[in-house]
């Protein structure tokens, strides 16, 4: 509640002052999840129902306040969720707030705000500083990072230097990790540059490039690389092992020298029918040979209900072996994305899939969306499927389906 | 035989003449849009379905600055936070969510009633070269006209072809004919002069669309400005940067 009125106050603070801009958009909506009767998570609740959460289907209301003046920006949300099984939650959440100034021909900001670099659509290995989630099923505002960043800008040349969560402790994960990042631009004619560095406080250096090219009046072709000195990620000690823990055996690890790629085209006609093809390589997420020793493990484990083995036990450990999940962005290494849409008069209907070729896993999304003047409409359904070895059709999540209305103001 | 030899050598005397005379004229046109080089216009979107009644509406502030170089902000509610930038040939657009500038090809630039060229382009002087095709009667009241017949002068205009009708006393910019790359009319264009008698300014553009949905689309320029933006406002990755822009 504190940061509720924390939100409101700030919001109403910086429109208050003279000549604001101020704006924001209110957004109910219904996900519907189906969960999977397949996969570990699946395997564990149904031997010991309430053992670990499971998706829930339920109706949320996000409120996004946006203000600013004076060099000041900020973007707020309030959000009231309903589960299914669960009571009326409120939270509240600072996605951007920050000060802008002007010195010496440098731009300066310091505060919380989403800096978003490289240039694919379904991974980018470059996005260096916010390391935003990928393929949402709505447009959500991410949250910020904490961050002092100084810029320089000429007619086609960029300078980006960012110290990104100065906060936070070395042994943060992840986005969370304090670092020091840079990025240059450069604009040749047709072709977009962009050179990437970036130093995390335990992951050590890294370096990346990308390019955005419009090769014609119709196609655009973007790539982008990164070479990592280490990885944060979560490995287990236990590979391969059917033997019953006490403990998550998946726990925090790095990967070494990983590399990281993506090469992606556009394609759109005149009449806005659009295609985008990705194909991306993500060295940090596990290996073929871990996702082996993990299917190993989950079938040891399934293999001992029957034996004197505790049943509690045995769901337990079958519940951590979700956690590999989110060892990171990518379940596999090697992906392929396809997207596909046309923007008609109000109405944007599109297909995508998300195709994993090693496992043969998909995930396969349809949605339409209807702009009027202030309000939006969304709706669509996602479906993770593939042979029922693929990881993708083990996720805990089977299908969901999604409503949503945006009323901008 | 000497008077046909007469007759072909005083017309192209006289095409040429006018030939000559096409970039004066789109000059003292594009004056009615851009009275300078660099300027801050606020313009208006109503489109109107074909019985009338409102469509929809969309605000946009334009920086449109000498050298084809054109940056839009969207204002309207359901699309605040968006930002277009045109250098040339070359497309940037910026969604308020990601702040994460995206490189975008002339096809995908925003489509539809108005295109980014509909908003941002105001002159035709840079884009276009032509021929006067002869006078005509044109406009409401009706009016002498110059008719030209302009094709462009560079890839990235919206509009290959365009059979423009200036006004023939001011060269006041009276209707238009706008092709689009396979040379089909995609819209026909007429202008809303401030006054009349002694024209100074276009209020508005209707346009109506004669490709797909015969809507028609009112451009209104609600208010002009000079302004000459800083170069940085005109580097691709400065369109993350909020609120600097005024």
């Amino acid at each position: 509640m504190k940061l509720a009125a924390f939100v409101i106050a700030m919001a109403i603070a910086a429109a208050c002052q003279a000549a604001p801009e101020f704006g924001g958009q209110v957004r109910p909506q219904w996900i519907d999840n189906q969960t999977n009767r397949a996969g570990p998570l699946a395997q564990a609740v149904a031997l010991q129902p309430g053992i670990a959460a499971l998706p829930a289907s339920g109706a949320t209301i996000e409120t996004e306040l946006r203000a600013s003046a004076h060099g000041l920006s900020f973007v707020g949300t309030l959000q009231q969720q309903r589960l299914e099984g669960d009571r009326l939650r409120s939270d509240a959440w600072v996605n951007e707030l920050y000060g802008s100034a002007e010195a010496a021909g440098w731009q300066f900001s310091a505060g919380r705000k989403i800096v978003g670099w490289d240039v694919g659509y379904g991974f980018r290995p470059n996005d260096m500083v916010e390391q935003e989630t990928r393929r949402t099923l709505l447009s959500v505002t991410p949250e910020g990072r904490p961050l002092l960043m100084a810029e320089h800008f000429d007619a086609s040349t960029a300078w980006s230097f960012v110290l990104v969560n100065p906060n936070k402790s070395r042994g943060q994960f992840g986005a969370e990790e304090p670092a020091l990042a840079a990025r240059v631009y450069r604009r040749d004619g047709a072709i977009d540059w962009h050179g990437f560095a970036r130093y995390g406080a335990h992951t050590g250096a890294s370096v990346g490039a990308a390019l955005a090219w419009v090769a014609s009046d119709a196609v655009e072709l973007h790539a982008s690389v990164r070479a990592l000195t280490r990885a944060d990620t979560l490995a287990s000690d236990s590979a391969g092992s059917s033997a019953l823990l006490r403990a998550n055996p998946w726990q925090n690890a790095s990967v070494s020298h990983p590399l990281q790629a993506l090469v992606g085209a556009t394609w759109t006609n005149a009449a806005q029918l659009s295609v985008l093809a990705e194909a991306w390589w993500d060295g940090s997420a596990l290996s073929d040979a871990q996702w082996d020793d993990w299917a190993v493990r989950n079938r040891g484990l399934a293999a001992l209900l029957g034996s004197p083995a505790p049943t509690p036990a045995i769901a337990g450990n079958l519940a951590w072996q979700a956690s590999a999940f989110s060892a990171s962005t990518n379940l596999r290494r090697a992906n392929l994305f396809a997207r596909l849409s046309w923007q008609h008069d109000k109405w944007q209907p599109a297909v995508d899939l998300l195709y994993t070729p090693a496992d043969r896993g998909r995930i396969v999304t349809g949605s339409v969306g209807w702009q009027g003047d202030r309000v939006r409409v969304d709706a669509g359904l996602r479906v993770y499927g593939g042979p029922s070895d693929a990881l993708l059709a083990q996720l805990p999540t089977r299908r969901i389906g999604f409503v949503a209305a945006t009323w901008s103001f | 035989m000497k008077k046909l030899a007469l007759f072909a050598a005083v017309a192209i005397a006289a095409s040429g003449a006018l030939a000559q005379d096409v970039p004066t004229l789109l000059k003292a046109a594009d004056k009615y849009r851009m009275s300078s080089d660099n300027m801050q216009v606020e313009t208006q979107i109503s489109v109107f379905n074909t019985d009338g009644s409102p469509d929809k509406e969309r605000r946009y502030t334009v920086f449109a600055q000498q050298k084809h170089q054109s940056l839009v902000l969207m204002q309207s509610p359901a699309e605040k936070g968006q930002k277009v930038l045109m250098l040339g040939d070359d497309f940037w657009l910026l969604m308020p969510g990601s702040q994460r500038p995206l490189r975008i090809t002339p096809m995908q630039k925003l489509l539809g009633d108005a295109s980014t060229g509909d908003i941002a382009t105001m002159s035709w002087a840079e884009d276009y070269s032509g021929t006067v095709v002869g006078e005509d009667r044109c406009g409401e009241p009706e009016q002498a006209c110059v008719h030209l017949s302009l094709s462009a002068a560079r890839k990235g205009v919206t509009y290959q072809r365009i059979e423009l009708w200036l006004g023939k006393a001011k060269h006041e910019p009276v209707k238009a004919d706008l092709y689009v790359q396979s040379d089909k009319l995609a819209k026909q264009a007429r202008f809303v002069m401030d006054k009349a008698a002694a024209p100074t300014a276009v209020t508005a553009m209707l346009l109506r669309d004669q490709l797909t949905n015969k809507k028609e689309t009112q451009v209104r320029y609600l208010a002009r400005k000079e302004h000459t933006v800083p170069e940085a406002w005109l580097n691709p990755m400065f369109l993350a940067r909020n609120p600097a822009l005024e």
